[in-house]
């Protein structure tokens, strides 16, 4: 058997996994009541919409950053009040674009794997008489198809919009560094999704088993926190390398010149704009050359290490720790909000997925925490840093919301066969909301105020933003179940159900976010009322009528 | 007693006229079964018959577009909350979430079932010993083999001594041993509390040794119900075992000897 044989291979397990991530069959869900034979395309098309979405936002990033590109060093004074070198501020730029990249493209596998996994697509081939070269075509091109759109955007969209922002030269070097972004990003998926599967997935409870998986999982926030290292300390970063590289020779210019992406983003700035303020003397230069070919020769290698691994997604074993002596049956049965809070936390703890968005607000307040205190030139400035990072928690623990309901569809159905009201499901999900919020704006204050002490004014704001959170939560929380119960489909992964969790985590945005633009007009008192008043309007419509 | 003569409260479970759609696919149709106090009842048919729709229908993963189940007289649609608190369930397919370890679920199914600590605990204790399911008490439930699965599944349905037990295909993957548990286990379950068991299965041994009636359904329609004298009787057959007497009531025994010849050909 040949390619064609493995397309078609590859395109019948794309079609079930595809069906699975939605509907989530083999986890339990049931059959909505409709009619099963519109559930084949409509699943292939929540899963392509997904796709649309990360391809969206890989491609406004390239496109974003050409155009900033395109107006220049005239463009980045206005914006940063000091002149950057055009070579230095191409490389800074596109040092950011091409590790976005990759983070995003392993974050998104980092949601996908578990699902793959779960589906069984590839362990339903293996008893078949396909040969050992047919069957690894056929699962390298299942994994490809779960990043086709996004990673034809980041191939095409990033060099085409270089080009033509900077000229054919600079859009023709960048070419292997994307190439590099995508093979690293999809070769860590991999190896990190291996990684869970053996390590987290198949953690023992019970001792000190969470405090080690929730240890581990801190691992797999790297690319997160890639992204977030950008988006929170890019134009520092930019600093950083303009002292580099008009400082003279240096190790750490060398060290920074050869770290991964850099020399492709300096390769695609040279193309443009030639060697001028980049420091790179010969020294460097060769560093740079030598740096772009072994990251060249470790992608190919990356490459060949993917395509003979891959098969182990077939039959990939959840190796349990060596079984250890059981200590007691003894059970704590909670209220019912309380045990599905305690269910929640502990599927996230062998979840990286949802880990990730328990833990993403909560990294963010410690690292814009940290920047408020080494950072914040005086106590005014610290003092809006610190309450706007109470804001970004906020926000993003309403955002992520959605997620959190999506946990229920791991065993769902068995759920719904219990004696539990939707309420309790609503306070056990909004209590989860709630908490990451006030972690995170715990943790962001505490360091607030090494700088400035004002612990009155921290806490009365937190306490008057928690209304609103809690209110957008219900909002999201009352929706999804409206939308659960009429029609029988719970939203699966974040990857094929990314599309709806976006479009309800809207409203729950506003509702958290109102507040907080009153809080300049009125003041706390009038932030607190508004909070309060969502409160009331929304908690009747998550909590009424619920059975 | 006669089933229409019971008291409603008394009856574990009453389903007249049950009607389950799914699109344009009826998979269930004008159904009427009771479970009597201290009865198992079987619930036989071919693969699609509507057994499987029927038990979601009973514990309320599906909803019928017509017809009543009650469960010790209170509707699964009007007072879900208080049926379900009467119900034991175990899934056809083992619905768990997989990411928990089994202490880890059952402490979840106790405390939305509002169980004590003490309870709980005994209980937990005693089944999972029972099914010698203590080395994997801590393994996470992705982990476990099938049959453990189902082990975990049938300690949730037990773990609140229901009066009601909603069995689909419960023997699914389990060792001859924890078989021989479950079936004891059930044989003593109903003697006391006026409780009930709703038991689906394929096997014909099990339901005719373990089942005081069963009802034999086809296509979604209930072909034949009693205790298996009752229905050798109607088929007028005094020896006939209960898989003929299903071969014959849902006519699959047409073409049988066909189909069988037309297979040793080949």
């Amino acid at each position: 058997m040949g390619w064609r044989e493995a397309w078609h291979l590859g395109d019948v397990a794309f079609g079930e996994l595809s069906f699975q991530a939605v509907y989530a069959f083999r986890m339990g869900n049931v059959v909505p009541a409709t009619s099963a034979r519109a559930l084949v395309p409509k699943a292939e098309r929540r899963v392509t919409q997904s796709k649309v979405v990360v391809s969206i936002v890989l491609g406004l990033l390239a496109v974003g950053a050409a155009a900033f590109l395109h107006r220049g060093t005239a463009f980045s004074n206005a914006l940063f009040g000091v002149p950057i070198p055009p070579t230095v501020l191409d490389t800074g730029v596109l040092t950011g674009v091409l590790t976005l990249d990759a983070a995003f493209l392993w974050w998104t596998g980092l949601q996908v794997i578990p699902a793959l996994l779960s589906s069984a697509v590839l362990p339903v081939l293996e008893p078949l008489p396909i040969d050992a070269v047919t069957f690894r075509r056929a699962a390298t091109i299942l994994y490809l198809r779960l990043f086709d759109v996004p990673i034809l955007t980041v191939l095409v969209v990033t060099p085409v919009a270089l080009g033509l922002a900077l000229g054919p030269a600079a859009g023709v070097a960048i070419f292997p560094g994307v190439v590099a972004s995508v093979v690293f990003s999809l070769a860590l998926s991999l190896l990190t999704g291996r990684f869970f599967v053996r390590r987290i997935q198949g953690a023992r409870g019970g001792g000190g088993g969470s405090v080690v998986r929730w240890t581990l999982l801190l691992l797999w926030l790297l690319p997160s926190f890639a992204i977030l290292g950008f988006v929170t300390a890019g134009t520092r970063f930019l600093f950083l390398l303009t002292d580099l590289a008009g400082g003279g020779a240096s190790v750490a210019r060398d060290l920074l010149y050869v770290a991964y992406p850099v020399p492709f983003a300096l390769l695609s700035g040279v193309a443009a704009h030639g060697t001028a303020g980049a420091g790179l003397d010969p020294g460097a230069a060769i560093a740079v050359g030598a740096a772009v070919v072994g990251y060249l020769a470790l992608t190919g290698w990356a490459g060949v290490w993917l395509y003979g691994e891959i098969r182990e997604l077939g039959h990939l074993p959840v190796a349990p720790t060596a079984p250890g002596p059981l200590t007691s049956h003894r059970l704590r049965p909670q209220s019912a909000p309380r045990a599905v809070l305690t269910k929640d936390l502990r599927i996230a703890s062998r979840t990286p997925g949802y880990a990730f968005l328990l833990l993403l607000p909560i990294l963010d307040a410690v690292a814009l925490g940290l920047l408020t205190v080494v950072d914040a030139p005086q106590a005014a400035a610290a003092r809006s840093l610190a309450l706007g990072t109470v804001t970004a928690a906020a926000l993003l623990a309403t955002f992520f919301g959605p997620a959190f309901f999506a946990i229920e569809v791991l065993g769902y159905s068995y759920g719904r066969t219990l004696p539990m009201r939707d309420r309790s499901v609503v306070l056990g999900k909004t209590a989860l909301i709630a908490l990451i919020y006030l972690v995170a704006s715990v943790i962001v204050l505490v360091l607030a105020s090494i700088r400035v002490f004002e612990p009155l004014l921290f806490a009365a704001f937190v306490a008057a933003e928690l209304p609103a959170v809690v209110a957008g939560a219900f909002v999201e929380m009352g929706w999804l179940f409206r939308r659960a119960r009429t029609s029988g489909l719970p939203v699966a992964n974040l990857y094929s159900g990314g599309w709806i969790a976006f479009l309800i985590a809207i409203p729950g945005l506003f509702v958290a976010g109102a507040p907080l633009l009153v809080y300049h007009f009125i003041g706390l008192p009038g932030m607190a009322l508004v909070a309060l008043a969502e409160l009331a309007v929304f908690a009747p419509f998550a909590l009424g009528g619920s059975e | 007693m006669a089933a229409e003569l019971l008291p409603d409260d008394a009856t574990p479970l009453r389903i007249d006229g049950l009607t389950v759609q799914y699109g344009e696919r009826r998979a269930v149709s004008a159904l009427s079964v009771t479970v009597r106090p201290g009865e198992i009842y079987g619930l036989l048919g071919s693969n699609g018959a509507g057994k499987s729709s029927t038990i979601k229908a009973v514990v309320g993963l599906v909803r019928p577009v017509g017809g009543r189940v009650r469960v010790f007289g209170r509707d699964t649609v009007t007072d879900s909350l208080r049926t379900k608190a009467e119900i034991g369930y175990v899934p056809e397919t083992s619905m768990l979430y997989d990411a928990l370890t089994p202490r880890e679920f059952l402490e979840f199914v106790a405390g939305v079932r509002r169980l004590d600590p003490a309870t709980a605990t005994a209980r937990a204790q005693t089944y999972a010993t029972a099914f010698r399911l203590d080395s994997e008490f801590e393994e996470p439930i992705v982990s476990l083999s099938n049959g453990t699965r189902q082990k975990v599944l049938l300690i949730a349905a037990f773990l609140h001594a229901p009066r009601l037990l909603v069995l689909d295909e419960p023997l699914n993957g389990l060792d001859p041993r924890s078989v021989r548990i479950v079936k004891d286990l059930l044989r003593r379950y109903v003697v006391e509390g006026g409780r009930g068991v709703l038991f689906s299965t394929h096997t014909m041994e099990v339901a005719q040794e373990l089942c005081h009636r069963v009802g034999i359904l086809d296509g979604g329609v209930l072909q034949g119900e009693g205790t298996v004298p009752e229905l050798r009787s109607r088929i007028a057959r005094g020896d006939a075992s209960l898989e003929e007497i299903f071969l014959r009531l849902t006519r699959e025994d047409e073409g049988l000897p066909d189909a069988v010849a037309l297979l040793g050909e080949r």
